[in-house]
């Protein structure tokens, strides 16, 4: 029986070659669709989660107090008293590590050096994650505090091979470290990559601050790994006695967090959890599944439309003995069939797309053809969509009455088929249409936010990291630079103009009402010709300059950070910081750093050569980019040998800012150009079937007097009907769900009133496209082809 | 073997009642070979689809081989179709998509016919009606004739103990009428099945044994064939 069934579903789909063709092209694009999400699902989800104790380990998550005793920001850090004070007083903590955030940093091994990810961990690190030591052994590799950990990766760049224990490479140009182990390279999904990995003990040596316990700089992580079974809540609990032990803060300032939700859940209001990029996997989830759906109702409605042609069949079976379940089974067997066909073309499509895709999302995704779990998964999916496509002309045909079909009473589906079936190709334009509509908004969002003016002239100005000997030869290489005339102005500072510097609370301004600020300042430390290079407006007072030697206790500000002080005339007014008294010499405009999507904190820009970090160049416009470069680079590396040069430009710094909206964006256009494709193909499916099924009255009414024009309205009107409604349905809900979206950004631009009739219109002409195609074939036929039959 | 009671069938319409069969009354015994005749509107069909159970008689009661089967179930229906009835239509009503030998096995396999079985039956029923050369051609590529042949023997796979039929050679022409009508006869006299047919023509009631006349739903005439 099943296997007559298949046969006869393969002969099906052979005969019915344009509505088998509709079905499988659709079907394999709502696949193909849903197993990238698959792919992307399992990589977001498994974040983090590869290490057999993942479930146990924890971050530290630092709360920052705000007005009122409410917590107003929350970050992944931690100090260096934290992990040794709670792991001697909390039985329930097993291991744990601190960390530093990792850096690139460079490593060398002789001539062949490279600025790769560095971090130092505490050696329990190697308990909570598991890494496969290719070389060495876990449990001394980092007990030496002269030793180093590579990835497989590192030590290939660096000594074309694995077999590297005991070789020597040398650190930052100053270091010479021993190799204790090689690890396999870690996978994508991991929130805490590194290239090469050193002690703790060492970290110690060459700072400090990492030596020193301290309770209040914020600049480490903390890994912890606590005893299966133990409750997290009452871990808290405890931390909070040991943080009321050991500092003088009144709320819960460190909290121990899973690790591995932090990725997708990073997204913190008053220290709770409340998403983060969960958000954009469920969308995607939305939108895929949508996607497939609407390939679902295509095939729904293709085959309640055929069900003239079938019912004849089914009345037949229904007096030669078959019931209800066994053609149900037949019916479910041919969409089973229809899908599993589609999954072949899903997973071709998959192949050829998963590299742009990969590109679009910054990501690494690939089939694993030799993974049970995927092949499950790939069924799974097959069974779960030929069930949802086949359920509804299954139990629909199966119910045909044998004597009505075979009298051939039944009217095309009957009443409810047919406004079920308008109700389904609504619903598919409806997801059409608000997948357009979101694209235009989004599209029109990103380029309101690019058209913002940054505040300064980012073209012709680039920066280098500060590393090596460019440390405590800056003046050199500044004499060299500004002499060769490949740069017109430079300054140093301790962080890129296009980052957030370090975030503050303790300052005091003169006339100051509250006892304590809760206002977040941004700060950046720098040097001479701040302003000059990068461009930022002046409003009021000046940059630093070298004749004034008092400038080592002025300071520059915003001009939100003026307004926030209540300053009328603040050059020359005072700040307090940590202490010192500052004097205002400048006060600039605000400009775009960190995000371009809300107003930035107020800034403070500090005099301080010691704090290094970037430097920044404006280039010389008069001679090319090329030479400029080359000349830069000649420079650097005849003062810093040992660090290969790494320019960066600062537009491409800021276009990089839009990446997650243009991400969105894209997504959006694609899924919803894919959707009013698939869309489009049922559509002309039914207009096909109705066309056909209505040969014989078009060839009447021709031979009647109508016009070709007449017969295509009378065709295509019941169609444009459909889609008219559909407009009128999502308008509103995607102008509510985008004004809600654009609501999340405090820069926002307007929803346009052209968006919505650009795409009501955009979707109409592709179905009066689709529609009249069919449609004209049909009326223009010899009507006496039509009347020969019967 | 049939046995009708007062059937009455009528279609409700705005109130007012059309009838296409009253107090139809009437004994059917094993072995009969009975034709149903009148003109067109009669009620011919409708008798025959409530013998079939494929419609329900709005009053009267209905025995089928000593049962009440006036009002079944979609279940016992199916299984009465199954095992004891064989249907012939006019239009053939093959099933497209099989082919000749697949729309034969048809109902064996829904009768879960073992497949040795199945086999030499078909083979058997493709062999006495001189198809066998037929057998993997789909319906459409065969002629009105053949076609009928191919629903009788899917009639005849499930070994029926009766078949109805409905103007089995309404859509054919003579000689092949002649073709099938003989065939009924044989099967009716040689393997003892009870046949039951609607037609038009007096020619093929002969073949019979009984023609009930059937006008403006009431059974006219019941004569004994000679």
């Amino acid at each position: 029986m099943f296997r007559l069934n298949l046969k006869i579903a393969l002969r099906n789909l052979w005969r019915n070659k344009v509505s088998s063709f509709i079905n499988v092209i659709g079907l394999a694009i709502g696949l193909a669709a849903c197993l990238m999400l698959l792919l992307y699902v399992t990589y977001e989800w498994n974040f983090d989660k590869q290490a057999k104790e993942s479930a146990n380990v924890f971050t530290t998550m630092t709360n920052i107090p705000g007005d009122n005793g409410k917590i107003s920001g929350t970050f992944e850090g931690s100090t260096t008293a934290f992990g040794p004070a709670i792991k001697q007083d909390i039985p329930e903590i097993q291991y744990t590590a601190r960390m530093d955030y990792g850096a690139k940093n460079l490593i060398a091994n002789g001539q062949n050096s490279f600025k790769r990810i560095s971090k130092f961990a505490e050696p329990d690190l190697l308990k909570m994650y598991d890494y496969e030591f290719v070389q060495g052994d876990p449990k001394t590799a980092l007990n030496n505090p002269n030793s180093v950990v590579l990835t497989t990766n590192t030590a290939k760049i660096l000594f074309g091979s694995t077999d590297v224990i005991n070789k020597t490479i040398r650190f930052k140009d100053r270091f010479d470290l021993n190799i204790t182990g090689v690890i396999k390279d870690q996978p994508d999904n991991s929130s805490n990559k590194f290239d090469y990995l050193m002690p703790w003990s060492f970290y110690e040596t060459i700072d400090e601050r990492a030596k020193s316990l301290n309770w209040e700089n914020y600049s480490y992580t903390t890994l912890v790994r606590l005893k299966t079974g133990a409750n997290l809540k009452l871990v808290n609990q405890k931390i909070y006695n040991v943080l009321k032990k050991n500092t003088n803060d009144n709320y819960q300032s460190q909290v121990l967090f899973p690790l591995s939700a932090l990725h997708l859940n990073g997204k913190f209001e008053e220290g709770k959890s409340v998403g983060g990029a969960i958000e954009q996997i469920y969308l995607f989830m939305a939108l895929a599944l949508g996607i497939l759906l609407i390939a679902c109702i295509n095939f729904m409605n293709m085959a309640t439309a055929k069900s003239e042609k079938r019912a004849k069949e089914v009345g037949i079976k229904k007096t030669i003995g078959a019931n209800r379940g066994s053609l149900v089974i037949q019916f479910l067997t041919e969409s089973m069939m229809l899908t599993f066909i589609a999954v072949i073309f899903a997973v071709a499509i998959l192949e050829i797309f998963l590299p742009t895709f990969n590109q679009l999302l910054n990501i690494k995704l690939s089939m694993s053809y030799f993974d049970k779990g995927s092949w499950l998964g790939i069924l799974g999916i097959v069974f779960i969509t030929g069930l949802i496509a086949g359920s509804y002309p299954a139990f629909y045909l199966s119910s045909f009455n044998p004597i009505q079909t075979l009298k051939r009473k039944i009217k095309s589906g009957g009443l409810f088929s047919i406004s079920l079936r308008q109700v389904l190709v609504v619903g598919q334009f409806c997801f059409a249409i608000v997948l357009i509509i979101s694209t235009l908004v989004i599209y029109r969002q990103i380029q309101y936010i690019k058209n913002k003016p940054v505040g300064f002239d980012v073209n012709a100005l680039v920066e280098i990291p500060q590393d090596g000997e460019l440390k405590t030869k800056y003046d050199v290489l500044r004499a060299q630079l500004l002499k060769s005339g490949a740069v017109t102005a430079m300054f140093q500072s301790s962080v890129s103009l296009s980052h957030r510097g370090q975030n503050f609370m303790d300052i005091q301004w003169e006339g100051m009402t509250k006892p304590d600020n809760t206002q977040l300042f941004n700060q950046v430390s720098t040097t001479y010709d701040f302003i000059k290079t990068n461009g930022i407006k002046l409003i009021e007072g000046r940059d630093f300059l070298e004749k004034f030697a008092s400038d080592s206790v002025g300071v520059m500000v915003s001009a939100s950070a003026v307004k926030t002080f209540g300053y009328k005339n603040p050059v020359g007014k005072t700040v307090t910081v940590f202490g010192d008294k500052y004097h205002i010499i400048g006060v600039f405009n605000d400009y775009v750093w960190d995000s371009p999507y809300k107003s930035n904190h107020p800034m403070v820009v500090f005099f301080d050569q010691r704090r290094t970090g970037n430097i920044t160049m404006r280039l010389n416009e008069n001679n090319s980019l090329q030479s400029n470069i080359e000349t830069i680079n000649r420079i650097t590396k005849s003062i810093n040998p040992a660090y290969p040069l790494e320019i960066n430009f600062l537009n491409a710094l800021y276009s990089e800012k839009y990446n997650t909206e243009k991400t969105l964006g894209v997504l959006s256009n694609l899924f919803g150009g894919l959707a009013i494709f698939v869309s489009c193909l049922g559509l002309f499916g039914l207009v096909a079937y109705s066309a056909e099924q209505r040969t014989k009255e078009f060839g009447v009414r021709k031979v009647l007097g109508a016009s070709v024009s007449n017969l295509m309205k009378l065709l295509s009107l019941s169609f444009i009907k459909m889609i008219i409604v559909a407009i009128f349905i999502s308008a509103p809900i995607s102008y509510y769900a985008m004004g809600k979206w654009l609501n999340k950004f405090e820069f926002h631009t307007e929803i346009s009133w052209w968006i919505i009739p650009v795409a009501a219109f955009g979707t109409l002409l592709m179905a009066v496209i689709t529609v009249s195609f069919q449609a004209y074939k049909t009326a223009n036929a010899n009507p006496v082809d039509a009347l020969k039959y019967e | 073997m049939i046995q009708l009671n007062n059937i009455e069938k009528y279609y409700a319409n705005k109130g007012i009642k059309n009838y296409v069969l009253r107090l139809v009354t009437t004994t059917i015994k094993k072995g009969e070979f009975v034709s149903i005749m009148g003109p067109s509107g009669a009620g011919k069909s409708t008798l025959l689809n409530i013998i079939g159970m494929l419609e329900e008689p709005t009053y009267g009661t209905y025995e089928f081989l000593g049962e009440d089967v006036t009002s079944l179930n979609e279940r016992k229906r199916i299984e009465r179709y199954r095992n004891h009835i064989g249907f012939v239509f006019q239009a053939y009503h093959l099933i497209d998509e099989m082919t000749v030998y697949e729309n034969i096995e048809a109902p064996l396999l829904y009768k879960k016919v073992g497949s040795a079985e199945r086999a030499s039956r078909i083979a058997d029923l493709l062999d006495r009606f001189n198809i066998v050369a037929k057998k993997d051609l789909f319906p459409n590529q065969l002629s009105g004739g053949q076609q009928q042949l191919v629903g009788i023997a899917r009639a005849l796979a499930a070994q029926p103990s009766i078949i109805l039929a409905d103007e089995p050679t309404g859509n054919l022409q003579s000689a092949q009428a002649e073709e099938i009508m003989t065939l009924f006869k044989k099967l009716n006299q040689e393997d003892g099945i009870t046949i039951i047919q609607v037609t038009h023509s007096e020619k093929n009631a002969q073949y019979g044994n009984r023609i009930l006349h059937i006008a403006d739903g009431v059974v006219k005439e019941d004569i004994t064939v000679a």
